[in-house]
């Protein structure tokens, strides 16, 4: 095992290497930059190819055309950067070509702060492609560590499920440095059950089958398979077709390929939820701090508990049946996990803790979910407004 | 159905969904003879689209392998292709004047100045025609389309003493080449020049949209009557430039690049 002192995004660049990730094309910005300077350095190494593209646009359909003709394929960026991606992954999405796509999200909206953490784009991650019709997987690292882990599991899973996948993770993360253990032997790699899937060439005719089933290969064009592969609704050969019943079967097959084989995607992780009266939940970095509440919530004989959402799309309403107060910590001020908890956890009250830039605190955790055990309304000051 | 298209196209797309009197067609299968002379096989040409009347006409033509990008970035794609497909494989794009020109023009010019190995022809219809006939940046100055009534006034790149192919002449591009699509066996041979170069070719060939542009530009859906005002519509056309062979192409250099750095064994 190589033991390295390094960032969130060395970590990222080590996970895709290690994944057999041979093309990155992206655009600087903070606080995903590092990310691009190590795979300039690192690729080339690999026999790989680095690109800095004009834009953001030009950067992910860089990689879709590299994952189109058989390369791994990845590019980083943050809030503004990921906008300009909706174009290029609901093309890999709907023609379910794989690729991974890193977001570090900071503070917004816009452009906003550049240099701290946000968590902004959880419902965007969910809904980055136009026209609905479709599911997505997105994973969420809350340290160096598993930036590395999730990074590996994101190309895994794009190319069984071939389509794209997200790893949202935020500043603190990305910027971050910690202790990262990398593996240097494929029996440490499986001990650390770190999984890699070859890219295969789908043989044809019929590239878009209408079932929910995985382990499909993508279409690989420059093997003569005729392999045919747009953004328009494919017929089962991948020709463009304007019928409403072969649009069913495509928007079917996005939906249930997903939904149909969740347990190779969820991932959470929970913290003495068994008995707890309260229980925080939270992914990403602010999740590092609501197990460290938990812990010291318990020793003061709070019955508190904790949820660490490590798979964020599909959404894991299973995790939230518990009748329980739940309290979402979230580095935002509008809440957007919130609302899928609340929507998950019909008929337990739920909350909101919310900010942006910098993490909560433990004591200021563990004092609101003493206010929510009194039964007290959670409000500091007009303008922190978070009553849920 | 010619010799051409049974040998080229797919049996359900072979027949061509354009309108009477279109150009698209003969564009379409100039290019196939271009292909057709150089003796390439069919698993050696990659066939991308963009999106309009050009695009979607084009698309899953090719009997072989073939793919269709977003509106405009197709060229960011065919870049990020070249680097997974061998040497020998050529990729056409077939895309139209508001794909290349408006919409995916960043991407067109870098692709022009990284020179990448890849083939963009241009089939240029005088507009946007497949949304009902708007106004591109090389449509007739002057003309009335269905979004400019009272004729078009802005300067465009198709008069004014402008032309676009020289922006993409300056970004690098090796080999450029404008044909009308009654120019025959020229845009053949120009075509096949732009397939044969090793770096970024791009051939432009202008024909007429007569469901829209001649009945809202000409007043007219006449076809011999559209076809003479475009015989007397000036284009300065012919091989614009060729420097094959100049510049290194993009995937090549790359590889070369590649070489010259030290292989660590920091991977697993």
């Amino acid at each position: 095992m190589r033991r390295i002192f390094d960032t969130g995004n060395a970590a990222i660049c080590e996970g895709a290497i290690f994944a057999g990730c041979r093309v990155f094309a992206g655009y600087p910005i903070t606080p995903a930059t590092e990310i691009a300077e190590n795979m300039a350095r690192r690729l080339p190494e690999e026999d790989g190819f680095y690109l800095q593209a004009e834009d953001e646009i030009a950067a992910l359909h860089i990689c879709n055309g590299a994952s189109l003709g058989g390369l791994k394929a990845m590019t980083a960026t943050s809030g503004p950067g990921y906008i300009l991606f909706a174009d290029a992954f609901g093309w890999a999405l709907s023609s379910e070509i794989p690729v991974v796509i890193i977001n570090s999200q900071r503070v917004g909206p816009v452009s906003g702060i550049t240099g701290a953490p946000g968590q902004g784009e959880f419902y965007l991650s969910r809904y980055l492609a136009h026209g609905g019709n479709y599911e997505t997987i997105v994973l969420a690292p809350a340290s160096v560590q598993e930036a590395f882990l999730l990074t590996v599991r994101a190309f895994y899973l794009s190319e069984r499920f071939r389509t794209p996948v997200t790893i949202l993770a935020d500043q603190m993360v990305t910027d971050g440095w910690e202790t990262l253990e990398l593996p240097e032997s494929e029996e440490e790699a499986q001990n650390m059950d770190l999984q890699r899937w070859e890219r295969k060439v789908h043989p044809g005719p019929d590239f878009y089958p209408p079932t929910d089933a995985i382990d499909i290969p993508p279409v690989v064009l420059g093997h003569n398979t005729g392999g045919a592969c747009s953004d328009w609704t494919p017929t089962l050969q991948g020709h463009d077709t304007e019928d409403f019943e072969l649009h069913h079967k495509h928007a079917w097959r996005l939906i249930h390929k997903i939904l149909s084989h969740r347990e190779l995607i969820d991932d959470a992780e929970e913290w003495e939820v068994e008995d707890a009266e309260i229980i925080l939940v939270a992914y990403g970095t602010p999740s590092r701090v609501v197990k460290s509440a938990v812990q010291e919530g318990r020793a003061k004989g709070l019955r508190i508990g904790g949820i660490r959402l490590i798979s964020l799309w599909p959404f894991q309403d299973r995790l939230f049946k518990r009748k329980a107060s739940y309290l979402v910590v979230e580095l935002n001020w509008d809440g957007q996990l919130v609302k899928e908890v609340q929507r998950a956890a019909r008929g337990s009250a739920v909350h909101f803790w919310g900010r942006c830039g910098e993490l909560p605190s433990v004591k200021e955790l563990l004092a609101t979910a003493e206010q929510i055990k009194e039964g007290k309304t959670l409000s500091r000051d007009a303008w922190k407004t978070e009553r849920w | 159905m010619t010799e051409l298209t049974t040998k080229y196209l797919r049996d359900e797309k072979a027949r061509g969904t354009s309108c009477p009197g279109c150009g698209l067609r003969p564009a379409h299968l100039k290019v196939l003879e271009a292909i057709d002379r150089l003796g390439i096989s069919q698993a050696d040409i990659v066939w991308g689209t963009g999106i309009g009347c050009s695009g979607r006409q084009t698309y899953a033509t090719w009997k072989g392998d073939t793919f269709a990008g977003t509106h405009g970035r197709v060229y960011a794609m065919a870049t990020g292709l070249r680097l997974a497909l061998a040497p020998e494989k050529k990729i056409i794009l077939t895309v139209g004047d508001g794909d290349a020109y408006t919409i995916g023009l960043q991407h067109l010019l870098n692709c022009a100045r990284r020179n990448v190995g890849v083939t963009v022809v241009v089939l240029d219809n005088l507009g946007y025609q497949s949304t009902g006939g708007q106004y591109s940046i090389t449509t007739p100055e002057g003309s009335v389309t269905d979004s400019s009534p009272r004729g078009t006034w802005e300067q465009n790149w198709a008069g004014s003493g402008l032309d676009i192919l020289n922006v993409i002449k300056e970004a690098g591009a090796t080999f450029i080449a404008r044909h009308t699509v009654l120019q025959g066996d020229a845009v053949v041979s120009s075509l096949e020049k732009a397939i044969q170069n090793p770096g970024f070719s791009l051939v432009q060939i202008v024909y007429p949209c007569v469901s829209h542009f001649g009945v809202q530009a000409l007043g007219t859906r006449n076809i011999p009557q559209v076809y003479t005002w475009f015989e007397s519509y000036p284009l300065a056309t012919g091989i614009l430039q060729d420097s094959i062979g100049s510049r290194p192409e993009f995937s090549e250099a790359f590889r070369q690049q590649n070489k010259k750095v030290k292989k660590g064994n920091q991977d697993v």
